[in-house]
């Protein structure tokens, strides 16, 4: 007897409403959150605690948003607080500024948001308190020094029913949600991904000084928990402030390695130490090798990032599979798809747009003086000296992405922050998925010290 | 005791009449291929093909020089055409002394745009081309194999 159905009503149609259902379910928490602040479109009044270096990169990315208004500043240091102030005053907006985030948050009820840009080891209470104040929060990567120091974040925003974005602002950037959605998942151009690799390797930096008779009294460092001025300016330097490069610089990458991947490693085993710099306490160069159990099968995924050069190419992300690769990074100049000689040619991707032949850097055709005209593509004839021994396989092809971001880096994930404080669209990097992050991130610490391989447990990564 | 200056001119010798053949097919095919290339595009070739990569040369060189668009763009649009014919008359040795003189021109005239545009590479190797027909101007007596030759051989 055949099964009655609804008259229209297919069973195409009923799994096709089952699946937006569900994804509105999924999305509920961080949807249904978000009060309908600033009337679901008009002024969102925001605050930002920390006017440090990276709290000015945020407000400068900030700049270029409609419909914000910072009405207040927070730091401990007069000489950043006052920056702060004078920045967001050049561009229209009148904060008060504030020492004490306490003080602040108790009066200035009517903000909406709080951006959390202190170190990290200040993350989870001024995080916490913002969200039980009843305010959203945005908060600097990495989410924070400890792992129960996140999960208590979580944990807040889950209670106080207010958002938390951690700002991995990859997750943002079009090309990387590009690369994620359409290269990775739609096209699978990569064939079956089976390695990662990552790096980070940037020369030598001075330690960060002061102005003479700027320096915060010994009373007012320890009153916030810094022990003297050089730590209180290089704290990202030190054990009880922070994470280390592996969390200052690897975080933004390593959470790149959990995107793209769709998975949480099983182990990571490292290597590293304080070799360079006798000042600091935290490695100078650590190097990890991860796990990652996809569906697919393994991916083992290195990390290294490396503070004494700027040799080895930089800064990117690096996905490899059987019939192609995929190097991403914030610089679009390292940018590039790769394919295997022995995959199907991308010839069907090439005609829908998806990808686009190179128009310069590596693979794009000889540059043409104006009043030459391109050399005709002679097949064959291609560089046949690069192979040097019968061992290599042949040449990849190099291809771009037709996808560029023409705004400050962390733009985008700003704008998605005030766009689901407006309901009008979830976080790209809601505190639950940066926890896994952060875990993933500060294990590398305890692999190092511990000097052997460390297994994660899947409740490691939920709190 | 014969006379040195009465006596008759020396029979051609095989070395010099092979040395200028060469030349002389190197040169055709050379100056041929090159006016055949000014009509391609992305693998194709056409009429259309050689007014736009023309149009294009014509404005590159005015574009990066003092030279007037409307002198670039006559030399451009026949350059093509000339390079066909003074190639295909060297093939085939059609009044190899004009023809080369007249290619040599050519080239003097190419290499006069490329230096206006300071595109030293490019004069270097036109500097060679018009080194080769020099040489074979002074070779041309020996022209053999030819369809057309001169009076003066």
């Amino acid at each position: 007897m055949p099964t009655p159905t609804l008259p229209g009503f297919t069973r195409r149609d009923f799994l096709a409403t089952g699946a937006k259902l569900g994804a509105a379910l999924f999305a509920a928490p961080y949807l249904a959150r978000s009060a309908p602040a600033g009337g679901g479109g008009g002024s969102l009044n925001l605050a930002l605690i920390g006017c440090g270096e990276q709290g000015r990169v945020l407000l400068n990315a900030a700049f270029k948003i409609p419909d914000i208004r910072f009405r207040a500043v927070c730091d401990i240091w007069p000489y950043n607080r006052r920056y702060g102030e004078r920045l967001l005053k050049k561009f229209g907006h009148d904060p008060v500024p504030f020492e004490d985030y306490r003080e602040m948050l108790a009066a200035t009820p009517d903000l909406d948001a709080v951006i959390v840009a202190t170190p990290d080891f200040m993350h989870a209470e001024h995080t916490n308190a913002a969200l039980k104040a009843g305010k959203h929060v945005y908060c600097e990567k990495l989410m924070s020094n400890t792992a129960e120091g996140a999960r208590s974040m979580v944990r807040t925003a889950r209670e106080a029913g207010r958002l938390l974005q951690i700002g991995h602002q990859r997750r943002s950037n079009p090309r990387y949600i590009y690369a994620h959605d359409r290269i990775l998942r739609e096209a699978r151009l990569l064939g079956r991904v089976t390695n990662g690799a990552a790096q980070w390797n940037r020369a030598v930096t001075e330690d960060l000084g002061y102005p003479s008779g700027q320096g915060l009294s010994e009373a007012v460092l320890h009153k916030y928990g810094f022990a003297n001025m050089h730590e209180f300016r290089n704290w990202r330097w030190f054990k009880r402030y922070s994470g280390g490069v592996i969390s200052d610089l690897g975080a933004h990458q390593i959470d790149v390695f959990n995107w793209m991947l769709g998975a949480n490693p099983v182990s990571v085993i490292a290597g590293g130490g304080r070799d360079y710099y006798p000042n600091h306490e935290w490695y100078d160069n650590v190097i990890a090798i991860y796990e990652f159990p996809t569906p697919a099968g393994t991916v083992r995924s290195t990390y290294q990032v490396l503070t004494t050069t700027s040799a080895g190419g930089g800064y990117f992300e690096y996905f490899m599979g059987d019939e192609g690769s995929l190097k991403m990074s914030e610089n679009p100049k390292y940018t590039k798809l790769y394919r295997e000689a022995r995959a199907p040619e991308w010839d069907e991707w090439l005609a829908k747009g998806l990808i686009v032949r190179p128009g310069s850097g590596e693979g794009a055709p000889l540059p043409v003086r104006p009043w030459e005209k391109p050399r005709p593509r002679v097949p064959g004839l291609s560089s046949p000296s690069s192979v040097v021994d019968v061992r290599e396989t042949a040449e990849l092809s190099a291809w771009d992405m037709p996808v560029t971001l023409d705004k400050p880096i962390h733009q985008p994930h700003l704008e998605n922050f005030f766009d689901a404080i407006r309901g009008k669209t979830a976080l790209h990097c809601p505190g639950e998925v940066a926890l896994a992050t952060a875990v993933t991130v500060l294990k590398v610490n305890e692999a190092v010290a511990a000097r052997k391989m460390l297994a994660f447990a899947p409740e490691d990564f939920t709190a | 005791m014969s006379d040195p200056t009465s006596s008759p001119p020396a029979a051609p010798r095989f070395e010099y009449t092979a040395a200028f053949l060469i030349l002389r097919l190197f040169l055709g095919l050379r100056t041929l291929l090159e006016g055949l290339e000014k009509f391609e595009s992305n693998g194709r070739y056409s009429f259309a093909n050689y007014y736009e990569n023309m149009k294009r040369m014509a404005q590159g060189i005015t574009g990066a020089s003092f030279l007037p668009l409307w002198a670039t763009r006559l030399f451009a649009e026949s350059l093509g055409y000339l390079l066909l014919l003074l190639g295909a008359a060297l093939l085939l040795g059609v009044k190899s002394r004009a023809t080369l003189f007249l290619t040599g021109l050519l080239y003097v005239a190419l290499s006069f745009g490329l230096m206006a545009v300071q595109e030293n590479e490019g004069v270097a190797w036109l500097g060679v081309h018009v080194i080769m027909i020099a040489g074979a101007l002074l070779l041309v007596r020996h022209d053999r194999f030819a369809l057309c030759r001169d009076r003066r051989g």
